[in-house]
């Protein structure tokens, strides 16, 4: 049996479900909907003023996240053959990640990380 | 012939998701087909038995690029696309003029030549053996492939400090407006 | 088709294997669902008994009151009866889809655990994770990475700012909790050198003196606090501080859908207690008892030692959701710059030290023992 088979079953129930969820609130249920109800709610007085535009900062975070999750990556493969890579193989990743503490340390320095 | 029939489905439906991704009128669903596209493709990869690299599509791509597309979108706070026909532009045209020749010139070379169905040495057999898919990998990258696996730590470092520059550079520029604003 | 031509269908490998498989999901998801009602449960009668109240104890069926065990069930009616408002300028379709993402991210990586040891099944090996990989946890690390987007999709879609902030924190929050998450666990494929789940506790075996939190304590730390923030939960569920976001990314959803919210927090809080458990804690393996012993003690029946080691994987897993609950009636929340500079300028340093210093140990230490 192809491994993958499981996978695409718990994809197609789990996408039933969450469905199913979803489609339950929309099917079953009163719908008495009325223009003070469907206000988007803001403590019980009138909405003011248009959506806030986001920070940069979430930018950076999104763009670092993936930077470091690439890091991870190649870290994992290496976890896994670092039993036959020997010495060699951890001289090879600590160059890597030196490096990459470089840049870690650049981010820190600009204060990139710093919310404030 | 199941491997046909796998390749088919995700294929179709990664066309239809690239075709939405073009065509639907608000960004952001784009980009949820940017991930229906992106998934397909890892299963693409996973009925290949490229089963690290199936992984890894989804964690990298799915998971954590698209993430960032979302983040842009929302940060630029983009409305739908307001236009009532699609306008094409001449760069356009000629884009998609380009693809159609190259899908053509492709599919010549393909009935012309033999190059399908030649496999190398690394079959799925010969990886299950040699220790797994994941495990062949970092062997063959960490030994065959060493420099390319160190210039990818330096190219991180350039895409790291790229994206500081920049983004510290429209910060400052906020902070100056903010300054103005307040005289 | 007759009746014999129809069990030899079903008798051979593929279909074994197939329906095999088809059951253990069905199992799992049951189970799945079975978490939700008895974490609130348990979400109320805590606290309440931390702060000498009573807690809900009333709803019960006849004189059998159950501790208030039933009020999850009348809440589960409740919410599905309720009516659907949805807010004024709110994307609609991407309003009925975001729950969705939610759901079947945390159901599909509650499938990758692995419940028990392999068992035969007339003759063919199965393996008690309903979905075995060759990438191991590396499929969890890529589905869960997909829950993001039930956050992003659902505070992005209502059309209200408490929503969008909410949702844009979490999500920033999930994201960077994500990178020591996965740095927590190199570690321990150093030192099992398997991706396989079901591998990395048979190697743990059943004493606790070999189990992942003992070898690699500092993991376990990074992991138990990645954990929490992965989750929203407190003491890092900033992005639903009600006192300036109201609910945060679900403030605008109600009914049902938000039922599918809860069901995949939870999903997801249970998912990664199980993998605390089987990674640091020896998974299903019953403490001082190895598998082999358990297995001719019960005279052989590996049914029951399936059963035995999924009941410990659960109690292990309970545990941890038991700490849930524990810490966000202890720890007062974070600020929003201490959380992420927690994860960005503590954790991830230090995952990197934890990760360089147990290769040189187990290098040496694996070098010593060659010589």
């Amino acid at each position: 049996m192809n491994p993958y088979l499981p996978v695409l079953i718990v994809l197609l129930l789990g996408v039933g479900l969450g469905g199913i969820l979803s489609g339950l609130a929309h099917f079953v249920g009163p719908r008495k909907p009325n223009r003070i109800k469907e206000e988007p709610f803001e403590c019980g007085v009138p909405a003011v003023g248009e959506k806030d535009k986001m920070s940069v900062k979430f930018y950076l975070t999104a763009i670092l996240f993936i930077l470091f999750d690439i890091e991870t990556v190649f870290l994992y493969l290496w976890a896994m053959t670092f039993r036959d890579l020997g010495w060699f193989g951890i001289a090879e990743i600590i160059v890597f990640l030196v490096v990459l503490f470089g840049g870690y340390i650049y981010v820190v320095k600009r204060g990139a990380l710093e919310w404030d | 012939m199941t491997q046909e029939l796998v390749f088919l489905a995700f294929a179709s439906l990664i066309a239809i998701c690239s075709m939405m991704v073009i065509l639907s009128r608000n960004a952001v669903v784009s980009a949820i087909f940017l991930v229906g596209d992106l998934f397909c493709l890892a299963g693409l990869y996973a009925s290949m038995e490229a089963h690290f690299v199936a992984a890894i599509q989804v964690l990298v791509y799915a998971g954590a690029i698209v993430v960032l597309f979302m983040f842009v979108i929302m940060l630029l706070n983009l409305g739908p696309d307001q236009r009532k026909h699609l306008e094409v532009s001449a760069p356009e045209i000629g884009v998609l003029g380009l693809t159609i020749v190259g899908f053509l010139v492709i599919g010549g070379l393909l009935l012309l030549g033999q190059p399908t169905g030649v496999t190398g040495p690394l079959t799925a057999e010969a990886i299950d053996n040699a220790g797994g898919n994941t495990y062949t990998v970092g062997m063959v990258l960490f030994t065959k492939y060493l420099w390319p696996f160190e210039l990818a730590s330096m190219l991180i470092l350039l895409a790291i400090i790229a994206a500081i520059v920049i983004a510290k550079k429209e910060h400052i520029k906020d902070g100056d407006k903010r300054r103005l604003a307040h005289g | 088709m007759g009746l014999t031509e129809l069990i030899e269908v079903l008798s051979s490998d593929t279909a074994i294997q197939v329906i095999a498989s088809i059951v253990k999901i069905l199992i799992v998801l049951v189970l799945c669902l079975q978490v939700p009602p008895l974490m609130v449960w348990a979400e109320r009668r805590a606290p309440a008994m931390m702060q000498r109240r009573k807690g809900p104890n009333r709803v019960g069926l006849f004189k059998f009151r159950l501790y208030g065990l039933l009020q999850s069930a009348a809440d589960a009616v409740k919410l599905i009866f309720k009516e659907e408002v949805v807010p004024r300028g709110a994307n609609k379709a991407v309003y009925h889809i975001a729950p969705i993402f939610g759901v079947f991210t945390a159901m599909m990586v509650a499938c990758a655990i692995p419940y028990g040891n392999d068992i035969s099944v007339f003759g063919q090996k199965v393996s008690l994770s309903p979905i075995h990989l060759d990438v191991g946890f590396l499929f969890i690390f890529a589905i869960s990475s997909l829950a993001v987007y039930a956050v992003t999709l659902a505070g992005w879609a209502s059309n209200n700012k408490y929503s969008l902030l909410g949702s844009l924190r979490a999500s920033a929050q999930m994201i960077s909790y994500e990178i020591p998450l996965g740095m927590s666990l190199i570690p321990l494929v150093v030192i099992f050198g398997t991706l396989d789940l079901n591998k990395m506790v048979l190697a743990q075996s059943a004493y606790p003196w070999s189990w992942g939190v003992v070898k690699a304590p500092i993991s376990f730390l990074l992991f138990l606090v990645c954990m929490f923030a992965e989750t929203n939960r407190a003491p890092f569920d900033l992005a639903e501080g009600e006192s300036e976001l109201v609910a945060g990314f679900h403030t605008e959803f109600n009914s049902a859908k938000f039922a599918a919210f809860f069901l995949s927090e939870y999903v997801a809080m249970f998912v990664l207690s199980c993998l605390a458990a089987t990674v640091f804690f020896g998974g299903w393996q019953t403490p001082f008892i190895p598998y082999e012993t358990l297995l001719s003690l019960l005279g052989g029946m590996e049914w029951l030692a399936a059963l035995a080691g999924f009941v410990c994987l659960i109690v292990k897993a309970a545990f941890f959701m038991w700490v849930y609950v524990w810490v966000r009636w202890t720890l007062p929340r974070f600020r929003y710059d201490q959380l992420m500079s927690l994860g960005w300028k503590f954790m991830l340093p230090v995952g990197l030290v934890n990760l360089l210093v147990t290769t040189l140990v187990v290098a040496f230490i694996e070098n010593a023992g060659r010589h």
